[in-house]
């Protein structure tokens, strides 16, 4: 679960750990549009710049950059091949009798390849410069403006950080649980399909069961201690928008702007 | 045949930053056939250390033995599996553990993994529920629906339903009130003294330790810091300090009466009871 370097928070001091998370969040749905403009290779080097600059700003390593990456090769390469086999236009390049690989083809998977690093190298620039409860924060005053539509900002806010408090502890009760089934003969690693079956019902069982009698102590907990969804509360920590977030949201539109331009006039 | 520690180290997360070495060098006999209790502050290595006993975890350094076994750290341990039907470990809170739809189907998972039938592994079931005082009228029901304390019977049932010779138990009667507690003991009792089981129990409760157990091991830092024969442990005064025990109400009892001027020389308590009447009546 360590291992996951995808959607994990690292904890420094930059510039951008220290932008608004509104501003992040706005900032990181614009370069997504922007990314999905077709500009050509010329408007995805300039985000690609702009992009690697905020990722050196924010000190994250460039090995950190390529384990976000991982999980993808396997879907780039198959959407390579998908392309090599289906697409038939543009120049013939190779041939090599069963399989001809056009032009075309290999320019689709660039694009499609460059267009999903780009979004991961955003949103993993995200989630490793925010905390997950200043997210959830910045989630939740987004959300507010949306409450006239009946939107319940608050107590999705609420269900989120509730969530990601929880992970650790349901983390632990599952090894625990493992346990004690592995002490009952359960092997989790080998055998058949039906005892692999057997293997993970009598881990989701219990761990259903552990969560469900949690979520009620808690919700007593929470009422105990005045809780009420809907009414308004007060929050312990405040979001205020400095000059760098408008920097950041100034510079995203921009890019956002010339990607359109490009794409009108090249 | 003990179960026999040699030299056993463990550490957590060996090659982290924050790598903990939980037991340190530990060489540990321990008699079977006997009740043997655990004792040691939280973080002192109980947990770590029973959990060797089935084979939950690996050595990092040094060897156990235990029931024809040799487990041996970095090396590739053969027939481990087995070793699950044979040494039992429950659990603290076990009752966190039961899935199947009926109690009869949950206590009889454990001897099907091994290799019994369906046959069998419901009469060993029924034979372990019988032994944990639960009747007919449970077998069909859901575990789910029980009370605490029920559950954990159902739980403990399950692991002596694939007829361990050893079975360890982590804090058996955590949050039991004081009649379940009880009953609970004198079914760990029964099985030491009449099917021969070797009970060791990881406990904080120095009551259990003192009146119900033959032996005591405590842990300090991943250390073996006391073993030996429990009853002697609690009633040498040297010991009192030297480990800040908590002491069994007899043993404390006795205490506070020698503090002030009473000279009981008695252990137990209808034994220091007497004595103290006898004083009070030639006065």
């Amino acid at each position: 679960m360590n291992n996951l370097v995808f959607g994990k928070y690292i904890p420094m001091d930059t510039p951008i750990h220290r932008l608004d998370p509104r501003a992040k969040i706005i900032a990181m749905l614009i370069m997504l549009v922007a990314i999905f403009i077709p500009s050509g290779f010329l408007g995805y080097l300039v985000l690609a710049i702009f992009i690697l600059f905020t990722l050196l700003l924010a000190k994250l390593r460039f090995k950190f950059i390529i384990k976000a990456f991982k999980p993808m090769t396997f879907m780039m390469i198959f959407l390579f091949v998908i392309n090599i086999l289906s697409v038939k236009e543009g120049d013939l390049w190779l041939n090599l009798g069963f399989i001809e690989i056009y032009s075309e083809a290999i320019i689709d998977t660039l694009y499609i390849v460059v267009r999903l690093l780009l979004m991961i190298m955003v949103t993993t620039c995200l989630t490793a410069t925010t905390k997950p409860l200043d997210l959830t924060l910045g989630i939740e005053y987004l959300l507010v403006p949306l409450k006239r539509f009946k939107v319940p900002a608050h107590e999705i806010a609420i269900m989120i950080s509730l969530a990601l408090r929880f992970i650790p502890l349901i983390i632990e009760e599952t090894m625990r649980i493992m346990n004690s089934q592995k002490s009952r003969g359960v092997d989790f690693e080998e055998g058949k399909l039906k005892e692999k079956i057997m293997a993970i019902l009598s881990l989701i069982v219990p761990l259903f069961s552990v969560a469900f009698q949690r979520a009620d102590e808690l919700a007593n907990a929470m009422e105990a201690r005045g809780y009420v969804p809907g009414k308004e509360r007060t929050k312990y920590k405040l979001l205020k928008y400095h000059f760098g977030d408008f920097l950041l949201l100034a510079m995203s539109l921009s890019l956002m702007g010339a990607m359109i331009l490009m794409n009108i006039y090249l | 045949m003990a179960i026999t520690f040699k030299d056993l180290s463990y550490v957590y997360s060996p090659d982290m930053p924050y790598a903990f070495k939980a037991l340190n060098h530990i060489n540990l006999d321990i008699a079977m056939h006997k009740m043997t209790a655990i004792i040691g502050q939280t973080g002192s290595g109980k947990s770590t250390l029973v959990q060797h006993l089935n084979a939950l975890l690996l050595p990092s350094e040094g060897e156990l033995e235990i029931l024809d076994h040799n487990i041996k750290a970095n090396e590739k341990n053969k027939g481990l599996k087995m070793l699950r039907s044979k040494v039992g470990l429950v659990f603290q809170f076990s009752e966190y553990q039961l899935f199947e739809e009926t109690i009869l189907k949950d206590v009889s998972f454990g001897p099907k993994n091994f290799g019994q039938s369906e046959e069998e592994a419901i009469s060993s079931a029924k034979k372990a529920l019988k032994l944990v005082g639960l009747d007919e009228t449970y077998y069909e029901r859901s575990p789910l629906d029980l009370s605490g304390g029920q559950k954990r019977r159902v739980a403990i049932a399950g692991i002596l339903a694939m007829d361990p010779e050893v079975i360890v138990l982590d804090e058996p009667t955590a949050g039991l009130d004081p009649k379940g507690s009880k009953e609970m003991m004198n079914l760990f009792k029964s099985l030491n003294k009449d099917y021969d089981k070797t009970i060791i129990l990881v406990t904080h409760d120095n009551e259990i330790v003192y009146h119900d157990c033959d032996n005591v091991i405590l842990m300090q830092d991943g250390k073996v810091a006391y073993t030996g024969d429990s009853k002697s442990f609690f009633e040498d005064e040297a010991n009192w300090d030297k480990y800040d025990l908590l002491l069994p109400m007899d043993i404390m009892f006795k205490r506070e009466l020698n503090r002030v001027g009473f000279d009981i020389k008695a252990d137990s308590l209808n034994m220091i009871v007497d004595e103290v009447s006898k004083v009070i009546k030639h006065e």
